[in-house]
């Protein structure tokens, strides 16, 4: 932070060049595109699983970066008395803030963040038994899927993560999420057990989610 | 510093958040039919069934109730039907076969489904209630229709005898 303020001070004041003892190390800015590696793993060995995810961000300041997501999930949630599906597309959209003082040009990140979500998606019920608890007349599985469309989910996030330039310009993230819900649609006579981009919906109305991604720096310019 | 108060926040957020909704706490979720015993003659004193048994149409005793002197009784319905028949035996003595009077109480019902909550799933409830009886050792009951059973607080049917 000293280091941009001296520097900012020195362009504004438009003084003859002095010679600053230290060399100025920029590090890129521009847009980073990515995906979401874990997702697709997942998938492939979940049968109740499928998603994928695009995320990119822009830097804005020497520490602030836009930040955004989309993607689609499908995940089926299997309870004792329930087995219903989700399925929809999400986007998540925010910004990242780095706390981490990187040595001479290194472009690594300890970020923080925050997100507002917005997920559209189909909840469908698949199948039900009633919960009689009676063994002396025991309830059987209603197999008479209903399922309601265009029900919508808002959130808010707040995110903790690392970025590590592995290549120049190739990224490894790994993220955590707390997400805390703002409100959702439930079908009718049920209820959204969880939704795309927010995950399983607790009873408090929150979430947790991860994400594991891989990206890359288009660089615009150098600061 | 800063990184470090953002970590105990976050830990801070998923630690109060770990309530459970794994477990259905709810018991019982769907009601089951209640009947209180009252004498006959005496209308507010309650009075107990003697060597009571009480099986469904076609079915084996309820276990809980083969010969018991029981002055309340909590008995399930049948969820997939609109009607269930039970049979309530009582006596005067233990295994006196000559003795037994056997009533048959019929209720009728529409089944309703409703949802509860994730690890409950859901309920019955059954709407439209109507009791029969053939009056055997029961004299009377009351009510005879009930809009609605969706809980076993309190008894649905007072039977007198």
């Amino acid at each position: 932070m000293v280091f941009t303020l001296g520097f900012s001070q020195e362009k504004n004041a438009a003084m003859p060049k002095v010679n600053l003892d230290s060399i100025v190390y920029k590090t890129a800015y521009g847009l980073r595109l990515g995906i979401d590696i874990s997702k697709p793993i997942i998938g492939a060995f979940s049968d109740t699983y499928n998603g994928y995810e695009v995320v990119g961000d822009y830097r804005i300041s020497k520490n602030f970066y836009l930040a955004a997501e989309i993607g689609f999930e499908k995940a089926t949630t299997i309870e004792d008395y329930t087995n219903s599906t989700s399925k929809g597309s999400y986007l998540r959209i925010g910004f990242n803030y780095n706390n981490f003082e990187n040595w001479l040009d290194m472009n690594n990140e300890i970020f923080t963040g925050v997100r507002y979500g917005l997920g559209i998606f189909e909840q469908r019920l698949n199948s039900y038994t009633p919960n009689a608890n009676s063994t002396y007349f025991p309830s059987q599985s209603i197999e008479n899927p209903m399922s309601e469309s265009g029900l919508m989910a808002h959130w808010t996030e707040l995110l903790l993560g690392i970025k590590v330039e592995t290549f120049k310009n190739v990224f490894v993230s790994a993220s955590v999420s707390y997400k805390i819900l703002i409100s959702v649609n439930d079908q009718k006579n049920f209820k959204s057990l969880s939704a795309p981009g927010f995950n399983r919906i607790f009873d408090s109305g929150t979430g947790f989610g991860f994400n594991y991604t891989l990206s890359y720096l288009i660089p615009f310019s150098k600061k | 510093m800063k990184r470090v108060s953002v970590l105990l926040l976050l830990c801070l957020a998923i630690f109060y958040n770990c309530e459970k909704d794994d477990f259905c706490t709810k018991n019982p979720v769907t009601p089951m039919l209640v009947l209180r015993l009252y004498d006959a003659t005496n209308r507010d004193t309650i009075k107990s069934a003697k060597f009571l048994s009480i099986w469904a149409e076609g079915k084996d005793t309820i276990s809980g109730y083969q010969s018991v002197t029981k002055d309340s009784i909590a008995i399930p319905l049948n969820s997939l039907t609109s009607e269930t028949v039970y049979h309530f035996k009582i006596n005067t003595l233990e295994g006196n076969l000559a003795n037994n009077q056997i009533e048959t109480f019929t209720i009728q019902y529409a089944p309703v489904h409703e949802f509860v909550s994730r690890s409950c799933g859901y309920r019955v409830l059954f709407n439209e209630v109507t009791f029969s009886s053939n009056n055997t050792w029961i004299q009377e009951f009351t009510p005879s229709t009930l809009t609605t059973i969706d809980n076993q607080n309190a008894a649905h049917v007072k039977i007198y005898h």
